[in-house]
C-alpha cells in the first residue's frame, strides 16, 4: 500500500529524435535520475506490449534496442518512486532519447512484467504484500526508523518510554521473534540493542520494506508473521550530514556518505550518535516512606532515563566492476548505555539500573548479475555479530521513588531488580544468505536461497559466577532453504510458488556435580525439520486496478532457550515444535484522477489479512512449582483490514491516510496449568488484551516552491496518529467499570522544513504531540508530551 | 471462472471497505487519568459469598476477578461481566470482614475488599516493589505483613491499619540475626501473631536451586509484638522444618492462642531431602517454646501420609488436605494427590471427608471457607472445578456449583 506518496511523478521529460539511421529497428535510450539529478541505478525500463526491458546502469543510463515500428507503451519503474508510463510512436530506425526524473514517493511494489534476461532483478518480490516506504520526503525530519515504521498500516510499535527505550514491534498481531528484521538483507535480530530501530536516523535509510505475512524466499528466514528490511543509502557518491537537537536534551548527529572512483573502488557508510536525557514529565503517585499513596497524579520528571548510543557502519570495496556488481567489506561497530527508569509498569521506579550493549559486526556483501552465464544472478550477504549485553544492577540497599528520593532497605544483597547482579551476555552469531536466481526465458524464472545462522550465547556474572544458569551456554544452527518459481502468464498476471525447508540444530551443555569428583559436562542436542510453502500472485484488471493475493504456510523455529530452558527451573522440552502459521493476504489498489486537467489524483488501497497461528510457544504456568518449561500452547487467529487513501492536488497539496483494524482472537481450545491440567479456554474467541486493534494515521503536506530564495522549497506537514481504546486484560470477564483500560489516544505532530540550493541546505522544525496529550504504551507506560526539535542538514549528491 | 467484469466488481466492492475504515472521529477521552478516588464498588445485593477467580489466557497471563455470588451450591460460578478485575498475580486472604488481595503486575499492592450497603468496595492506596509473602491478623486494628526470600539478607515486616488499609510502620530485620548458613536463606512458610509475640516459621533453601539442605530441625523465629523486635529462634529436633514452598500454612492458631506448627518436608512441597519424620508440634498459649509433651504423629494417624495444608476450624479441629502419597512416592513440587480430611489436634485423629474425591495439589494457599457448620472448598476434577460443601457434623460432603476459572484463588463470605 502506498504510504508516503507523491503523485506528480514527472518533473520533466523530454522526447526527441536525435538521429535517424537506416536500421530497420528503432531504439530508446536515456538517463533516469531522481528529482535532485542523482542517477538511479537498476530502474526498469519496459516496453510493456513487447515484453522487453532493460535496467539502468550505475550512471542511470539505459538503452533499449530492437524496437519495432509503431506505437509502444513505455513503463519506467523503480522501488520507492512512482512509475512513469508513456506511449511513444517509433518510426523505422528511430533512436529516441527519453530522460526521466522520477519523483520521490513510496509505494507498494508494483507488479512489473518483464522480459529480457537482464531485467528481472530486484522485482522478484513483486506479488508479495509489501509496504515500501521511501524516506526521501522525510530526510529533513527528526524522525527515525521506529517512527517511520509506526505509520505503516498493520504495524504498531509499543515503547517503554522515550528515545532508546525498549520497543516491541508488532506486525498484524505478530511480534518478538515472529517478525524478522534485516539491514540490507542481513538478519539484524542479534545486532544488539545499540543498533536498533530507534537508533537509526532517517538520513541513513533509503527505504524500508515491510513484508506482511508472506516473506519472499530471498530473505531466507523463519519469520512467522513477516519481515522488515531496512535499506540504507545505496548511492555511490554523496554526503549527508545532519544534526538535530530538541526537548529533553536530545541530540542526534548523522553523517552519511559514499565515494566511488572511476575504477569502481568505493568507501561508504554512516556514523550516528544519539543522546537524550528523556527527562520528560510523567503523572505519578506520591508515596510516603511506608508505601502509602499520599497524592495522586503528580507531575514528576523522569530522572534516570538517559540514553546514548553511537554506531558506525563503514563499507569499502568495489561496485560496478567486471568481477562484481558489488563486493563490499564492512564493519558495523556500535555501543549504547541506557539507564532504566521503570519496570513493566510505572509503579516500579529504578534509580541505578543500567543496560549496556556493544556490538562489532564485520560484514561481506557480493552481488553479480549474469554470473558465469547470462540470466544467472548471485548474491551473498554474510555477517558475524559479536555482541555483549550487560545488565548492571549493583546498587544494594536502596529503593527510589519518583522524586529521586532514596529509601534504605537495610539489605546488602538486594539490588533494585532482585539479587544484585552484573550479568553479561555474550552473543556470537554468524549469518549468511546466498541467493541465486536464473531467468529461463520471458515467462519462467527460478530463485534459490540458502540462509544460515549460527548463534551462541554465554552468560557471565561476576557477582554470581556459580549460578547454574550462568554455566549453561547454548548454540543454535539454523538453515533455511528456499526455492521459488515464478511464471508470467501474460503482462497482467504473474504467479510465484515457493517452498522453504527449515532445518534447526540446537546444542547445549550442562554441568553436573559442580565442585565434586564426578563433575562433568554433558552435551544435549536437538534437531527439527519443517517444510513451508506459499504462493503469491498479482493481476491487473485494469491498468490502474491491481489485485494481489498471497499465502504462506510458515514456521518460526524455537530458540535454544525455548528448547533447553535455562539449566535451572526452565526445563528442557525436547518435544517442542516450531510455531506455525497460515498467512493469507488479499489486496487491491486503484489509482484515478479527477478534474479537467486531472489535477486531483487519488490512490486507494485495501488489504485484507488472515492469520491462523498455531503451536505458539509460551511458558507453562505452574502454581505448585517454580519449575516450568516452554510449550506449544496458544493458537491465535487474526483477521484484519488495512486501508489507505491518498490524494494530491497538483504539486502543492498531499494527503495520505491509513487505517488498520486487526482483530486477534485466542483460538486455543484449552489452557494448561498444573492445577487444573488441560481445561476449557475461558477466553476462547476473545480478542487478545493489551494490544491495539484499531489505529490509523493521517499526513497532510503543503509544498511551497521558491519562497524567499530561488531553488528553495518550504514544506509544512501535519501528522495525526490515532489508537482506539483497548482493554489491558481479557474483555469477557469482570465488571466493566472495574476493568483497566488503555484510553483512546490521539496525537498531533507539526513540521516545517525549508531547503535551498536544491536540497543542499536544509533546516527542519518539528513539534511532536503539540496538543500535549497523555500517551501510553504497554502497561500504561507514559510517553513524552509536547516536544520540539530542530534539525540542520547539509547534503550533496 | 470469474469474468473480468465480476472480478472488477468484487475488487471495487473490496476497495469500498475504505469508506468504512478510513476515517474515524477523534474524540478527547482521557478517562480516569486524573481521578483522585481510588475506591471501586460493584453491586452485591443478596450475594453473601465472594469468590476470587484466576482466569488464564492461552498465552499464560492471569487476571483475577473477585465476584459476589448468591450461592456456592448451584449452577455455574462465572466472572463473565462481573467482579473486580485485577491483572497480574494475586494472593487472597480474609481477615475479619475484609478480603486482602495482595499482588500486582509489577509492583505489589495491598487491596482490601469489604461489603458496604449491599455493595462490594475495593480500596487500597499502598504498594511496594517487593512482594509480600503474607498478611496475618495481629490485633484489633492491625494486620501485619512479611516480605522475605532465600536470596535476601533482610526480612521486612509492615503493619497496616485494618480500617484505612494504610501502612503504619515498617520494620527491617537482618536475617543473619537468626540464621547463618552458606548459599541458602530462609523462605516464608507461616506466621501467626498472639497476644505479645509474632511467630514466623521458615524453611531454608538455596535461592537458585531451591535445594533444602537443612532439614534436621524445626525452626521458628520469635519476635515481640507490637515492637517486632527479634527475640529468639526456637528449634525442635523431633521433626524437620515447619511448612514448605508456597502454601503458607506452616503455623495455625486456635481460639486460645495455642500455636500449632506442621512439618512435612515433602518433596511435593519443595523439599529436595527429608531427614526427620513429619508431625505437628504445639506452642502453648503465652509460651515461646515447643511443648515437649505434644507431638501429633500424623504419619501414624494416616498410615504414612502427612499434610501441608491446615485450616483451623474451632474446638481443636482443623480442615486438612492430606497428601495421600507417602514422601518417597511423591512427585517433586506436585503438592498432591490430596484427600480432604478433618483432623482433631487434641485427639490426634484424621477423618477423611466422605464425598470429596482425591484431587490434585493446590500449589498455593488453601482456599476454604468456614460458614457455620459447613466448610466450602474447591476441587479440580477431570470435567471441571467444583465447589464441595462439607458438613462438619457428619463429615460428609456434597458437590456444588461448577467454577468457571483456571483456578479459584479464594472463597469468602462477607
Amino acid at each position: 500500500m502506498i504510504y508516503k506518496f507523491n503523485f506528480c511523478i514527472i518533473l520533466f521529460f523530454c522526447v526527441g529524435n536525435l538521429f535517424s539511421q537506416n536500421t530497420s529497428k528503432a531504439s530508446l535510450f536515456g538517463n533516469i535520475s531522481d528529482n535532485s539529478g542523482q542517477a538511479l541505478e537498476g530502474v526498469n525500463v519496459i516496453l510493456v506490449d513487447e515484453n522487453k526491458g532493460v535496467v539502468t546502469n550505475a550512471k542511470g543510463f539505459y538503452h533499449l534496442k530492437n524496437i519495432s515500428e509503431g506505437k509502444h507503451n513505455i513503463k519506467i519503474s523503480y522501488l520507492g518512486f512512482k512509475s512513469f508510463q508513456k506511449e511513444i510512436n517509433f518510426e523505422v530506425g528511430a533512436e529516441v532519447q527519453l530522460n526521466i526524473e522520477l519523483e520521490e514517493g513510496s509505494f507498494e511494489l508494483e507488479t512489473v512484467n518483464l522480459n529480457g534476461k537482464s531485467a528481472v532483478r530486484k522485482i522478484n518480490e513483486q506479488a508479495y504484500t509489501v509496504n515500501s516506504i521511501s524516506t526521501r520526503a522525510l530526510q529533513n525530519s527528526t524522525t527515525d526508523a521506529k517512527q517511520i515504521l509506526n505509520r505503516v498500516p498493520g504495524v504498531r510499535i509499543l515503547q517503554d518510554g522515550g528515545l532508546g527505550s525498549d520497543l516491541d514491534f508488532s506486525l498484524n498481531g505478530f511480534s518478538g521473534d515472529q517478525v524478522k528484521f534485516f539491514l540490507n538483507g542481513i538478519p539484524m535480530d542479534n545486532f544488539g540493542s545499540s543498533f536498533n530501530l530507534a537508533s537509526i536516523p532517517v538520513n541513513s535509510i533509503e527505504r524500508i520494506d515491510v513484508y506482511k505475512g508472506v516473506v519472499p524466499v530471498w530473505l531466507g528466514t523463519d519469520a512467522l508473521g513477516g519481515a522488515v528490511n531496512i535499506i540504507t543509502n545505496q548511492k555511490n557518491d554523496f554526503l549527508d550530514v545532519s544534526y538535530s537537537f530538541g526537548s529533553f536534551n536530545t541530540h542526534r548527529t548523522s553523517v552519511n556518505g559514499a565515494y566511488t572512483n572511476d575504477s569502481g573502488f568505493t568507501v561508504r557508510g554512516n556514523i550516528n550518535h544519539n543522546y537524550s536525557d528523556n527527562n520528560y514529565e510523567v503523572l505519578v503517585d506520591r508515596k510516603d516512606v511506608n508505601g502509602n499513596v499520599v497524592e495522586r497524579n503528580v507531575w514528576s520528571e523522569r530522572f534516570h532515563d538517559r540514553y546514548r548510543s553511537i554506531s558506525a557502519n563503514i563499507e569499502t570495496g568495489w561496485v560496478n566492476t567486471e568481477f562484481a556488481d558489488q563486493l563490499l567489506f564492512g564493519i558495523i561497530a556500535s555501543g549504547d548505555d541506557t539507564q532504566i527508569q521503570t519496570g513493566a509498569t510505572m509503579e516500579s521506579v529504578y534509580g541505578s539500573v543500567v543496560n549496556e550493549s556493544k556490538s562489532v559486526i564485520p560484514t561481506l556483501k557480493f552481488k553479480k548479475k549474469d554470473f558465469l552465464f547470462e540470466g544467472f544472478d548471485v548474491s551473498l550477504n554474510s555477517a558475524l555479530n559479536i555482541v555483549e549485553n550487560k545488565i548492571i544492577d549493583t546498587l544494594t540497599g536502596k529503593r527510589f521513588d519518583w522524586f529521586g528520593n532514596t529509601l534504605e532497605t537495610g539489605s546488602e544483597t538486594d539490588g533494585e531488580l532482585g539479587e544484585a547482579s552484573l550479568l553479561t551476555l555474550d552473543n556470537t552469531e554468524f549469518t549468511s544468505q546466498i541467493n541465486a536466481s536464473y531467468l529461463f526465458d520471458d515467462k519462467h524464472s527460478l530463485v534459490f536461497n540458502h540462509g544460515f545462522q549460527y548463534f551462541h550465547q554465554e552468560r557471565f556474572d561476576p557477582l554470581n559466577p556459580d549460578r547454574i544458569a550462568n554455566q549453561f551456554p547454548n548454540s543454535l544452527y539454523k538453515n533455511v532453504l528456499g526455492l521459488a518459481y515464478k511464471y508470467n502468464f501474460n503482462q497482467k498476471w504473474n504467479a510465484t510458488v515457493f517452498g522453504k525447508a527449515y532445518l534447526l540444530n540446537l546444542e547445549t551443555s550442562k554441568e553436573f556435580d559442580f565442585g565434586e569428583q564426578t563433575r562433568r559436562t554433558d552435551v544435549f542436542e536437538a534437531s527439527k525439520q519443517n517444510f513451508g510453502y506459499g504462493l503469491a500472485t498479482s493481476y491487473f484488471i485494469l491498468p490502474n486496478l491491481q489485485l494481489k493475493a498471497s499465502y504462506e504456510h510458515t514456521y518460526r523455529l524455537p530458540t535454544a532457550t525455548e528448547v533447553f530452558g535455562n539449566g535451572l527451573f526452565v526445563t528442557a522440552n525436547a518435544e517442542l515444535e516450531p510455531e506455525q502459521s497460515d498467512n493469507f493476504n488479499f489486496g487491491a489498489t486503484y489509482d484515478f484522477s479527477l478534474g479537467n486537467t486531472k489535477q486531483h489524483k487519488f490512490n486507494l488501497g485495501s488489504n485484507f489479512i488472515y492469520r491462523e497461528a498455531k503451536d505458539l510457544i509460551f511458558q507453562v504456568v505452574t502454581l505448585s512449582s517454580p519449575q516450568t518449561n516452554y510449550s506449544n500452547l496458544a493458537e491465535i487467529r487474526t483477521l484484519g483490514v488495512e486501508n489507505n487513501l491518498n490524494y494530491t492536488w497538483k504539486n502543492f497539496f498531499e494527503l495520505s491516510t491509513n487505517m488498520t483494524y486487526q482483530n486477534s482472537t485466542d483460538r486455543a481450545k484449552f489452557t494448561y496449568n498444573d492445577f487444573s491440567g488441560y481445561q476449557e479456554n475461558f477466553n476462547f474467541g476473545e480478542r487478545l488484551p493489551n494490544r491495539p486493534y484499531l489505529f490509523g494515521n493521517a499526513n497532510a503536506r503543503f509544498n511551497f516552491r521558491n519562497i524567499g530564495l530561488d531553488d528553495s522549497k518550504l514544506q509544512v506537514s501535519y501528522r495525526y496518529n490515532f489508537v482506539e481504546e483497548f482493554f489491558l486484560s481479557w474483555s469477557r470477564f469482570g465488571n466493566q467499570n472495574t476493568k483497566a483500560v488503555i484510553p483512546q489516544q490521539s496525537s498531533h505532530d507539526f513540521e516545517l522544513t525549508y531547503n535551498f540550493q536544491n536540497n543542499k541546505y536544509n533546516v527542519g522544525i518539528e513539534c511532536r504531540n503539540f496538543t500535549d496529550e497523555i500517551l501510553y504504551d504497554k502497561f500504561r507506560l507514559q510517553k513524552p508530551g509536547r516536544a520540539f526539535y530542530v534539525k540542520f542538514r547539509y547534503a550533496i549528491n | 471462472m470469474f469474468s473480468t467484469n465480476s472480478f472488477k466488481k468484487i475488487s471495487l466492492a473490496f476497495l469500498s471497505l475504505l469508506g468504512v475504515f478510513s476515517f474515524t472521529s477523534c474524540s478527547d477521552d482521557d478517562d480516569n487519568v486524573t481521578s483522585d478516588d481510588n475506591s471501586v464498588t460493584i453491586p452485591a445485593e443478596g450475594k453473601p459469598y465472594v469468590m476470587s477467580m484466576a482466569i488464564q489466557g492461552s498465552e499464560g497471563n492471569f487476571t483475577y476477578y473477585t465476584v459476589p455470588f448468591e450461592s456456592l451450591m448451584e449452577g455455574t460460578l462465572s466472572a463473565e461481566g462481573q467482579g473486580f478485575e485485577q491483572p497480574g498475580y494475586y494472593d487472597f486472604t480474609q481477615i475479619d470482614q475484609t478480603i486482602y488481595s495482595i499482588g500486582g503486575l509489577d509492583d505489589v499492592n495491598v487491596v482490601g475488599i469489604s461489603k458496604n450497603d449491599n455493595q462490594l468496595v475495593q480500596v487500597g492506596d499502598v504498594s511496594y516493589d517487593v512482594s509480600l509473602d503474607d498478611v496475618v491478623d495481629a490485633d484489633e486494628n492491625t494486620v501485619v505483613s512479611v516480605s522475605m526470600g532465600s536470596d535476601s539478607d533482610v526480612l521486612t515486616f509492615r503493619t497496616f491499619n485494618k480500617n484505612t488499609l494504610n501502612s503504619t510502620s515498617e520494620k527491617t530485620v537482618q536475617t543473619s540475626e537468626f540464621i547463618n548458613v552458606e548459599n541458602a536463606g530462609p523462605s516464608y512458610s507461616g506466621m501467626v501473631v498472639t497476644d505479645n509475640h509474632l511467630f514466623l516459621s521458615y524453611y531454608i533453601s538455596n535461592p537458585e536451586t531451591f535445594a533444602t539442605d537443612y532439614t534436621d530441625q524445626a525452626e521458628i523465629a520469635v519476635f515481640s509484638y507490637p515492637e517486632l523486635e527479634f527475640q529468639e529462634v526456637i528449634t525442635d529436633g523431633r521433626v524437620g522444618p515447619i511448612g514448605g514452598f508456597s502454601v503458607k500454612s506452616g503455623l495455625i492458631k486456635d481460639e486460645n492462642d495455642n500455636v500449632y506448627a506442621v512439618s512435612h518436608s515433602n518433596p511435593a512441597n519443595g523439599f529436595s531431602q527429608s531427614t526427620k519424620p513429619s508431625g505437628i508440634l504445639k506452642i502453648n498459649s503465652g509460651e515461646t517454646d515447643f511443648d515437649p509433651n505434644y507431638f501429633f504423629d500424623i504419619e501414624e494417624a494416616t498410615g504414612g501420609n502427612n499434610t501441608a495444608h491446615l485450616k483451623y476450624l474451632g474446638n481443636g479441629r482443623a480442615f486438612a488436605e492430606i497428601n495421600v502419597a507417602s514422601r518417597p512416592q511423591q512427585e517433586m513440587w506436585s503438592d498432591g494427590p490430596l484427600q480432604s480430611a478433618i483432623v482433631d489436634l487434641e485427639a490426634q485423629t484424621v477423618n477423611y471427608i466422605d464425598g470429596i474425591p482425591e484431587h490434585p495439589g493446590l500449589g498455593r494457599r488453601l482456599n476454604a471457607l468456614q460458614d457455620g457448620n459447613f466448610i466450602y472448598t474447591s476441587v479440580s476434577e477431570d470435567d471441571g472445578i467444583y465447589i464441595y460443601e462439607t458438613n462438619l457434623q457428619t463429615g460428609t460432603a456434597e458437590r456444588g456449583a461448577e467454577v468457571q476459572a483456571s483456578f479459584p484463588a479464594g472463597i469468602f463470605k462477607l
